[in-house]
């Protein structure tokens, strides 16, 4: 039963949400180097954080369905990743935002986390279109986890790449927060981070629920032996 | 903090204002979208679930069908149980 | 000898002879990269070229060629029931892997020995940087024989196979285009090969090589059941 922790869960999630911009318009001190442009990463890391950590969490359940043959991990993976390339949407675009209220242009090659970022998304969004294409189902899910796992070690490794491939002329224009965030301005980027998390959690839960409600449908249609119904001919993954 | 100076000053508060909210608005209405998105899935599931409802209880009653009872459709069984001999007989 | 070393070597062998039987892809591959460096010829409007723009030109000309290849290298399997053959014989199922890879491998080097030489003549003032380009080529090779038998396992199964393969691939070979470029740029300088970085970026390409081989070792059996 997939929906079962839904209620507490989103009731967690708005609180949460509710904290983090509480914390950060009214408690987060302004940034001395940024100004008021500085409030968008609260919103922009975490999110990127919690994309990356879906990733990775849909490369372990890509494992687990290979070793066990169970396709619920498939559908874990599959809507991990989904729901991560949605988070990396408002990743890139609020990056963007970002890049426009601080250079002036839209978009900047110096900023190496935000490239990987890109290239890890581009890999992921043919996450879709491969998945697709392969029209067996059990042959999607086993190549859809072999996918998974190939684009989850390609992560870091990219990462390493850009990061090596950043020219030394141009100084790095954010540094990764742990190093010497003042106490105030962490506390709010934990838990904005908290917030993001939970949020991407409920989503997932509440993806997996629809679909679980879906093959159930299935299911209670092939066991009346009522008519199937017209149009939706793409192979997707299955709960039951 | 160890943020390294930008090429350009911060902006004043009400330009650089815009931004973050347009940020956040971006924010919002993603997650707007896919809650749209799951409204249309849960659309369909009741829809699908109200038509298997029906035909479960189409058949449940066609199934046990016995003269005079409402005015459901005769189910295929129905043409050969005496109940149809019956009525041509009356018909005539 | 193993089974599975034999495996190996037979699948291997078979590959590269019904490629010198057919020359189905090599002529095709090593046609295409100079038809493309003569595009690159007019659309960069120069006649010589160095440093990034050399690195650029040739790295993506390479890539492309080599997708070119990496399109048709399970054909064959899928046509004639090789995946089948290999499921039922009682062998290690990667060893389809590794004789697969080296194949790609292979005509990758047959490729670069052609179209390199002809880059040199066409764009460069002088053969110096060719040897330490050689390490950048080969090992780079390695990578994409690796991530190119992967993918290409996957997309022949699938309805688009000849659109899938590239796409998939695409952005999975970055980090290794970013390293070979990266290492190339200074030894195709204008002044003479320079070595800036040199060691990382044979590094970084080694890193990633020994991870998608022993991942395509790893994964492969999960691709061939059925």
């Amino acid at each position: 039963m997939y929906g079962k922790g839904l209620r507490p869960l989103s009731i967690a999630t708005v609180v949460a949400i509710a904290a983090a911009l509480s914390l950060t318009f009214f408690y987060a001190p302004l940034d001395a180097d940024q100004g008021f442009i500085q409030k968008i990463f609260y919103l922009h890391v975490p999110l990127a954080i919690v994309a990356l950590c879906g990733f990775v969490a849909g490369g372990v359940f890509a494992i687990l369905h290979l070793r066990s043959g169970e396709r619920r991990w498939d559908a874990y993976s599959y809507v991990a990743i989904h729901m991560s390339v949605i988070f990396g949407v408002a990743v890139l675009v609020t990056g963007s935002i970002w890049a426009k209220a601080s250079w002036g242009h839209w978009w900047v090659w110096d900023e190496p986390t935000l490239v990987s970022f890109l290239i890890v998304f581009l890999m992921y969004a043919t996450y879709y279109p491969f998945r697709y294409a392969i029209e067996d189902p059990e042959r999607q899910a086993r190549y859809a986890s072999v996918f998974a796992v190939t684009a989850g070690a390609f992560v870091p490794l990219n990462f390493m790449a850009v990061r090596l491939a950043e020219s030394l002329v141009h100084p790095r224009v954010f540094a990764t927060t742990s190093g010497g965030l003042p106490g105030s301005m962490m506390l709010t980027f934990l838990v904005s981070l908290l917030a993001m998390g939970l949020l991407w959690l409920t989503l997932v839960k509440l993806e997996l629920t629809a679909k679980s409600a879906s093959g159930q449908l299935k299911r209670l249609r092939r066991a009346i032996d009522a008519p199937l119904p017209g149009g939706g001919s793409r192979i997707a993954p299955e709960v039951s | 903090m160890d943020f390294l100076p930008l090429a350009a000053p911060a902006l004043p508060l009400d330009e650089a204002g815009k931004y973050v909210a347009g940020a956040y608005v971006v924010f919002l209405v993603l997650v707007l979208i896919y809650v749209a998105i799951m409204a249309a899935k849960l659309q369909r599931i009741e829809r699908e679930l109200k038509e298997l409802a029906g035909f479960a209880e189409n058949r449940a009653n066609g199934e046990i069908a016995a003269p005079g009872r409402g005015s459901e459709e005769p189910s295929i069984s129905d043409s050969l149980a005496p109940r149809g001999a019956e009525e041509a007989a009356s018909d005539v | 000898m193993t089974p599975s070393r034999a495996a190996f070597t037979t699948i291997l062998a078979k590959d590269l002879r019904a490629e010198l039987r057919t020359l189905q892809s090599l002529p095709a591959m090593a046609l295409f990269a100079t038809t493309t460096f003569v595009i690159f010829r007019f659309g960069l409007d120069r006649t010589s070229l160095s440093g990034s723009l050399a690195s650029g030109v040739l790295w993506g000309t390479l890539l492309f060629a080599a997708l070119l290849g990496v399109n048709r290298l399970f054909v064959a399997e899928r046509e004639e029931g090789g995946f089948d053959a290999i499921r039922l014989a009682p062998i290690d199922r990667s060893a389809l892997f590794a004789a697969k890879a080296a194949a790609l491998f292979a005509y990758l080097v047959v490729l670069e020995l052609v179209v390199v030489p002809v880059f040199a003549v066409f764009f460069l003032d002088s053969a110096a940087p060719l040897a330490p380009l050689a390490a950048v080529l080969l090992l780079a090779d390695l990578g994409i024989a690796a991530t190119g038998t992967l993918i290409s396992s996957m997309a022949v199964h699938s309805r688009a196979r000849d659109l899938l393969g590239p796409l998939v691939l695409l952005p999975l070979v970055v980090p290794l285009m970013i390293a070979a470029t990266g290492a190339s740029e200074p030894l195709l300088a204008m002044g003479g090969p320079a070595y800036e970085r040199f060691g990382t970026w044979l590094a970084v390409l080694s890193l990633y090589d020994l991870i998608f081989l022993l991942l395509g070792w790893a994964v492969f059996d999960f691709l061939l059941e059925d």
